[in-house]
């Protein structure tokens, strides 16, 4: 008899799991099926959400499900107008030219059929900015960004290189101290990020920036 | 603070819905359509969505507004309340009824698959020992598999694919080796449903979600927070490894005895 492949064994294993089930008690909320989908859960909350996803076949569907969804290219438009707070971009790049020369005419409230009736303006699409540690670096004890308009708090995530989040904080400062437990070693690569909360439900994130620091050269001082 | 929030907070629901309506209209649809591409299923399950939100003066909004932290923005915990009304529509009534035609056109055990896996959500095991207890017990499990796989091929190539693999879940994993009839493969799923058990539950949940979800490595990395697809890659390899390693030690244990 042939020694089936293991991997085969495995996908077979997987894949005979029930199909989605009934909700259990310790089923996630919507709030965090979303924010894992989302990507925006906190650490901490990550951690105690995957213990569950670990074995609950039917979070995990809902989860991959909405994290499909929102990369489906439609979704994605719209939630990012939604959070623009309903004002679409480039009004002429997506219409026809008829429909342009009426938007001349009338303006765009008449087309644009997600607007709000009335409201003021939220911040616009604001990012942080980290600032430093950035490339190779002679130390990285604090972490600074440049802040974001019309922030209240700021999320900051050091990961490792292989992506394990070694330190999170949540703060209303620019500016975070790493903590001494923390060594960093010279020469491995370490990432970052910081979020902005810029509304009563929105993190902005920045870009995920790398950092290293210098190696030592020689005995110490 | 939003508008619609403002009216909400204010006591006004009437005023914040519409706000808020005006404001999502738009993602609702897109979220809907993302699973339902019929037009009358859309519009039927839009009606539900507006009707399920609107209930008890927004008592869902309510609830989201009023929680003192928030860890997903609105517009996707709206995406996700959206997806669950419209998957639910589909289980119900009307939206049963609609998937039923579908159930229509399959010759008659491929029906039986269907009503079982896709409509009474069994699981794909339930199902064989559902159709074998009724009148076809020379049914093996492999033949089963073969009318399954045909079953999801035909189905989800359809108008309705999407919210039907939504239904079911994951389709049948590929042709198992020729051993499939004999007691090997549930002994070995029970192994591999162990050693899966003493990985950890990051390392897991990124096996499930890339190997039975078949979900793109860059969401998988949003979800268990890694910072790219790479990370993940690199998890998924490193715990196939440890399972195979393992297995193959497992297998070994075994054939000794
Ligand atoms: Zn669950």
């Amino acid at each position: 008899m042939p020694d089936p492949d293991p991997l085969d064994a495995l996908r077979d294993a997987l894949g005979a799991t029930p199909a989605p089930e009934a909700r259990t008690p310790d089923c996630l909320d919507d709030d965090t099926v979303a924010a894992l989908a989302a990507g925006t859960i906190d650490a901490a909350a990550r951690v105690h959400a995957l213990s569950h996803l670990a074995t609950c076949p039917r979070c995990r569907h809902a989860v991959a499900s909405v994290a499909r969804a929102l990369a489906d290219p439609a979704v994605a438009r719209e939630v990012a107008v939604a959070e623009r707070g309903g004002r679409r971009l480039r009004y002429g790049v997506a219409l026809s030219a008829a429909a342009g020369v009426l938007l001349l005419l009338v303006g765009p409230r008449l087309l644009d059929l997600g607007r709000p009736v009335h409201r003021a303006p939220p911040p616009t699409g604001a990012v942080p900015v980290p600032a430093s540690p950035v490339g190779v670096v002679a130390d990285a004890d604090t972490l600074r960004w440049v802040a974001v308009p019309g922030a209240d708090r700021y999320r900051v995530t050091l990961f490792d290189a292989p992506g394990a989040v070694l330190y999170e904080t949540q703060l209303a400062d620019t500016v975070a101290v790493l903590p001494d437990s923390l060594v960093l070693v010279p020469g491995r690569p370490y990432l970052w990020k910081v979020e902005a909360r810029t509304g009563w439900d929105r993190w902005s994130p920045s870009e995920l920036v790398e950092f290293s620091l210098a190696p030592l050269r020689g005995a110490p001082q | 603070m939003d508008d619609w929030v403002a009216e909400l907070r204010g006591g006004r629901p009437e005023a914040a819905w519409d706000l808020c309506l005006a404001r999502y209209r738009r993602l609702i649809f897109s979220a809907i359509r993302h699973y339902a591409q019929d037009y009358d299923d859309v519009m039927d399950i839009f009606a539900r969505v507006c009707e399920a939100l609107r209930a008890d003066d927004l008592r869902r909004l309510r609830c989201y507004v009023d929680q003192p932290d928030h860890r997903a923005r609105f517009s996707t915990w709206l995406v996700t309340v959206v997806r669950h009304l419209t998957v639910d529509w589909f289980r119900h009534r009307d939206g049963r009824r609609r998937l039923s035609t579908v159930a229509a056109r399959l010759p008659p055990l491929q029906r039986r698959i269907f009503e079982h896996v896709f409509l009474d959500r069994r699981s794909h095991v339930e199902a064989y020992e559902l159709i074998r207890a009724n009148g076809t017990s020379g049914l093996t499990f492999g033949e089963f598999l073969v009318e399954l796989r045909a079953t999801y091929a035909v189905v989800i190539d359809g108008r309705r694919g999407r919210v039907l693999r939504e239904l079911a879940g994951p389709p049948p994993p590929l042709p198992p080796p020729e051993a499939a009839d004999d007691g090997e493969p549930a002994e070995r799923r029970e192994l591999v449903q162990q050693l899966l058990g003493s990985l950890s539950a990051q390392d897991r949940v990124a096996l499930e979600l890339h190997i039975v979800e078949e979900l793109p490595a860059e969401q998988i990395a949003r979800v268990l927070g890694l910072p790219n697809a790479k990370a993940v890659y690199n998890r998924v390899h490193r715990a196939l490894a440890v399972l195979r390693a393992r297995l193959a030690q497992g297998g070994l244990q075994r054939h000794d005895v």
